[in-house]
């Protein structure tokens, strides 16, 4: 939980430090009494012995702000305890225990929800009088329906993670549970909002004084203090300045800690978010050859991102070429920047922060000196892209419809109708049955392979040049993932286009992809015709990726050859070959010298390795990892030797891995 | 009933693990249910790892909670050791379930984020009051430095190195049997194999008997003894890894190898493939639950449910045709 709360937490908590101490040492402070009228020359401005001036009856101003302080302050947090008091307990059992208590506790929640607020405080005030502790108590039970409904949100969303089912499993017992599983992750969202929740009651508490219910004259309080100085605008208006400041900061300062809080519940951080928002620069490029009579090309391809942790190279030099009718896989582990290539291929990689370089060629063209709008009409026309998640490329709320004849009327100016049978016929050659009826669906009616498809008909409905899938069928069963694969095939023979598979399933490139680039740390290591290099593997990370991949051909019980460690970190990468921590082939020379990308015997077969598989140069001798025998041995001796704990890697989006 | 039957249990005496005739329904709004397990039967015996596989919703996580009483089956057995588990409430459930533990597939939601990892591992003992002096022993047996553990959080690990954690919390225990529902789904191939690698080392040391489920066939193949496929809350299929793979009888077995990318695995040439995706829960076929989506169904498979029977030593099947042997009085095909 170590992380930068920023200046702005620790001077929002010097204020209200501040103002709470002036408030509770108020009578120790060398300040006139608040209620002493005439201490000086009424509705006099800033003089010695008050700083502040005096109000309309001559008392000392900041006298009164420091002692309204305690009146402000203390139904804000009063309210907010009282409210939590009730609340929270009230919502943990609601969330926790669900069912019939959970119904009932709604049920008058809603009911208490619904009741007019200040008929409520009316009739408080009416009946109880207007004293601090009562106008504490109705702004306090005034917030105990809103924090029911927060910690019994949160309560049901953490009592359905697995760690509450193990801990039950375990044999706890529902109390302890609750106590040791669940509180402790509901506290810190209850704390940000009891932070905002102040904030609210002193304006609440301001406003009540405005209506004359709060506490009455002459126990000062802010809200009371700028409306007595309302009159005096004109005159001597330093009267309402110094409450209005003061309230406005201690406001301010309560919702900043809130925010900043909530700010830490919210998500794991990694160190990578960018730290300046501003274009992508450009990295100087190296001299490369534009290809002729190829599709696309991408050169020295590099997306480097400035992060707090340092330069993050995410795509570091990556090179390749590819053809129509063909189709080109990435491989590599989650984090080793394959989803990030495709990005920057795309150029929809982030601009805040980015380093970029290189030059990616379409026909010759350079897309990397086509401005925004350009780039924009080549996405979905030209270059189509298929992710993951379908749910992330679809709209919940507009019909399959709308969607798939969008790009048909935007990109190629059909009409509605015309753009519709399209959009039909679209579907139905991806292999969605009855598409007319599919068309007036919504994304959440289908099932995850048929969402997939959807994407894939989008995608292709203005007949691309290059698809790129990535992991386009991670998300979905063997035989949906085989129909999907299947359909892409069928798609680029019959619209002699090329593909771009991304995928982290060497059995899917294998049988998929014409030609595969495995990448490491941002880097290609190894790239090649498929069969070559499945056939003949040179890097001993391709080597290791295959060993490490069961295969149904293998008796059961066979013993899988252990790649231990993981990734490196991208933005503090080995030095030389960044695999050598890993490699069991590695010697000095790797962890000295990066090696290039050499030629292999077979044509388009290169491999950075300085002694690679298979060709008696490596294989010689191995490090110390292979000597031990077990596999938590080999586990706790590399990640002792510092192959590092990294926290997430680049690709926050690519799932796998977390 | 279909895919059902306990033709294929062995006797009581030799599993440590018995399931017979599970049935788990949840309600699915306008007085209907999604059947999302229905006459599940199968048993372990002790030290063997049963794998179980098939297609995302097919009812494999359900079983896995059922069989932990979380929430409890809406009929049928679950005996472990003897011990009718269905039968047991309060405080004498919550004795005998710690036999049982689980690893769960999310690395990340598995573990309490607010707490440090060795607190995590050490709750079981915590609770009990025996075995703390087995929590070191077992962050070191799945590979971790328990001083590193004493005094990190989940969130500073990664996603295998918090499955391993996983795995130290159920076996500080020393449960009977423990399940694994997707325990690598989550990871990359690389660390995938350490924990395969680590499951089978810890199987080895502490004579472990799991349940490993998961829907790549490959992975279950790989640490099971024998393999249950299911299909729509039903049981298909159960044979060696080396019988479902080499002969398998059941259409859906066939289709789900058939799906498997085979690049250079030297596999069986692709058998007919099936399309579309399997029906709703809510809404099963009748008879056999395959049938909308089988190649070889006849009229006999829509009107009777076909049950378990044995076609080879050790090997199961739930069809009325399977594959390569004389159906019902039909034809070889
Ligand atoms: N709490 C629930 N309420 C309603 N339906 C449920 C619930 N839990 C599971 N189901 C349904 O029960 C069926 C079986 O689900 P289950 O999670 O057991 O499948 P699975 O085989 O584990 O799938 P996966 O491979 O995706 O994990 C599915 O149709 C699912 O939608
Ligand atoms: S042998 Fe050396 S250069 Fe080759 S992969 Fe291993 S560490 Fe890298
Ligand atoms: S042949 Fe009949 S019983 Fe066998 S799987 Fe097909 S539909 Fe079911
Ligand atoms: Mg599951």
């Amino acid at each position: 939980m170590r992380r930068r709360l920023g200046w702005g937490f620790w001077l929002a908590l010097g204020w209200i430090t501040l103002v709470l101490a002036a408030a509770a040492a108020a009578d120790l402070l060398p300040l006139p009494r608040y209620d002493e009228t005439l201490a000086g020359p009424p509705q006099s401005g800033p003089g010695p012995g008050h700083p502040f001036g005096t109000d309309g009856l001559g008392r000392d101003v900041l006298s009164r702000v420091v002692y309204g302080a305690r009146v402000s302050l203390g139904v804000g947090v009063g309210a907010v305890l009282l409210g939590v008091l009730i609340g929270a307990p009230l919502g943990v059992l609601a969330g926790y225990r669900r069912r019939a208590v959970d119904a009932v506790i709604m049920g008058v929640n809603d009911i208490a929800l619904a009741f007019p607020a200040l008929v409520f405080a009316l009739a408080v005030v009416a009946f109880a009088g207007a004293s601090l502790l009562n106008v504490l108590i109705v702004l306090g039970v005034l917030g105990v329906p809103a924090w029911v409904r927060l910690v019994r949100g949160a309560t049901m969303v953490f009592s359905e993670r697995e760690f509450v089912s193990a801990a039950r499993l375990l044999g706890a017992r529902d109390r302890t549970v609750l106590w040791r599983e669940i509180v402790p992750n509901v506290s810190l969202p209850v704390a940000s909002y009891a932070f905002i929740g102040m904030a609210v009651a002193i304006v609440a508490e301001g406003s009540l004084a405005f209506l004359g219910l709060s506490v009455q004259a002459p126990t000062p309080t802010w809200g009371g203090m700028i409306n007595e100085g309302r009159p005096l605008m004109e005159t001597a208006p330093h009267v309402v300045l110094l409450p209005s400041f003061v309230m406005f900061l201690t406001v301010l300062a309560f919702n900043l800690l809130g925010d900043r809080l909530r700010a830490l519940t919210d998500v794991r951080q990694s160190g990578l978010e960018p730290v300046r928002r501003r274009r992508a620069e450009r990295l100087p490029a190296r001299p490369h050859h534009v290809e002729e009579d190829v599709l696309l090309q991408a050169a020295d391809l590099r997306t480097h991102f400035t992060t707090a942790r340092g330069t993050v190279r995410a795509v570091d030099g990556v090179s390749f070429t590819l053809e129509r009718g063909r189709t080109l896989a990435v491989v590599g582990e989650s984090g080793s920047g394959k989803s990030m290539l495709i990005r920057s291929v795309l150029g929809l990689a982030p601009e805040s922060g980015t380093l970029r370089g290189g030059h990616v060629y379409l026909d010759g063209q350079d897309l990397t000196e086509l401005d925004d709008q350009q780039m924009r009409r080549l996405l979905g026309t030209r270059l189509a892209a298929v992710f993951q998640d379908p749910m992330t490329a679809l709209n919940p709320v507009r019909t399959i419809g709308a969607q798939v004849a969008e790009p048909l009327m935007v990109h190629l100016g059909m009409k509605r109708r015309a753009a519709r049978a399209r959009a039909a016929e679209l579907l139905a050659s991806v292999g969605i049955p009855e598409p007319a009826r599919t068309l007036r669906r919504y994304p959440h009616q289908l099932s995850g392979g048929m969402r997939q498809r959807v994407t894939i008909a989008m995608a292709l409905s203005c007949g691309p040049d290059v698809l790129f899938a990535d992991e386009p069928t991670t998300a979905l069963d063997v035989t949906v993932q085989d129909q999907v694969l299947r359909l892409i095939r069928r798609q680029r023979e019959e619209r002699h286009m090329a593909v771009v598979l991304v995928s982290h399933d060497l059995s899917v490139v294998a049988e998929w992809a014409d030609e595969v680039i495995v990448m490491y740390a941002g880097k290609v290591v190894e790239r090649g015709p498929a069969a070559t290099l499945f056939e003949r593997t040179r890097m001993p990370y391709t080597e290791a990726l295959l060993a490490a991949v069961p295969k149904l051909t293998d008796p059961a019980h066979h013993p899988l050859r252990l790649l231990p460690g993981r990734p490196p970190d991208l933005a503090n990468p080995p030095s030389g070959c960044a695999f050598h921590p890993r490699c069991p082939y590695a010697r000095e020379r790797c962890s000295a010298e990066e090696p290039p990308l050499f030629q292999a015997e077979a044509p388009d077969h290169l491999y950075a390795c300085w002694y690679p598989v298979g060709t008696g140069a490596g294989a010689v001798e191995t490090s110390g990892v292979s000597g031990m025998s077990g596999a938590a041995e080999v586990l706790r001796a590399t990640e002792a030797a510092g192959a590092e704990e990294t926290t997430d890697t680049i690709e926050g989006a690519d799932s796998r891995g977390r | 009933m279909a895919g059902s039957g306990n033709a294929h249990l062995r006797p009581a005496d030799e599993v440590v693990l018995r399931v017979e005739d599970l049935v788990v329904e949840f309600p699915a709004g306008g007085g209907r249910s999604v059947h999302a397990v229905s006459g599940v039967s199968f048993d372990v015996a002790r030290g063997e790892t049963l794998g179980i596989v098939g297609e995302s919703g097919c009812g494999k996580s359900t079983t896995a909670r059922a069989l932990m009483q979380m929430p409890p089956p809406r009929a049928g057995s679950v005996r472990l050791d003897g011990v009718e588990l269905t039968a047991l409430r309060g405080e004498a459930l919550r004795r005998t379930r710690r036999r049982l533990q689980m690893v769960f597939q999310d690395p990340i939601s598995s573990l309490n984020p607010r707490r440090r990892v060795r607190d995590i591992v050490a709750e079981g003992p915590r609770v009990w009051g025996t075995g703390a002096d087995l929590v070191d022993e077992m962050l070191t047996a799945v590979g971790l430095d328990p001083a590193t553990a004493a005094a990190r959080r989940p969130h500073e690990f990664s996603g295998g190195q918090c499955q391993r954690v996983s795995i130290a919390r159920a076996l500080v225990l020393e449960p009977e049997v423990v399940i694994c529902d997707e325990p690598v789904s989550a990871l990359d191939v690389s660390v995938q194999a350490q924990i395969l690698a680590l499951l089978e080392e810890l199987k080895e040391r502490y004579r472990l008997t799991l349940v490993f489920i998961a829907h790549d066939l490959a992975v279950v193949k790989n640490v099971s003894d024998r393999i249950l496929v299911m299909y729509l809350g039903k049981v298909c299929e159960l044979a060696s890894g080396e019988a479902l793979v080499g002969r398998p009888a059941h259409p859906y077995t066939r289709a789900l190898l058939a799906s498997i990318p085979r690049g250079g695995l030297g596999l069986p040439p692709a058998d007919r493939l099936i399309s579309g995706e399997p029906p709703s829960p809510v809404t099963p076929p009748s008879g056999c639950r395959f049938r909308t989506r089988c190649p070889a169904a006849t009229p006999l498979c829509a009107a009777e449910e076909p049950v378990m029977r044995r076609i080879g030593a050790d090997h199961w099947v739930a069809c009325h045709h399977p594959h390569g042997r004389g159906s019902n009085g039909g034809e070889v095909r």
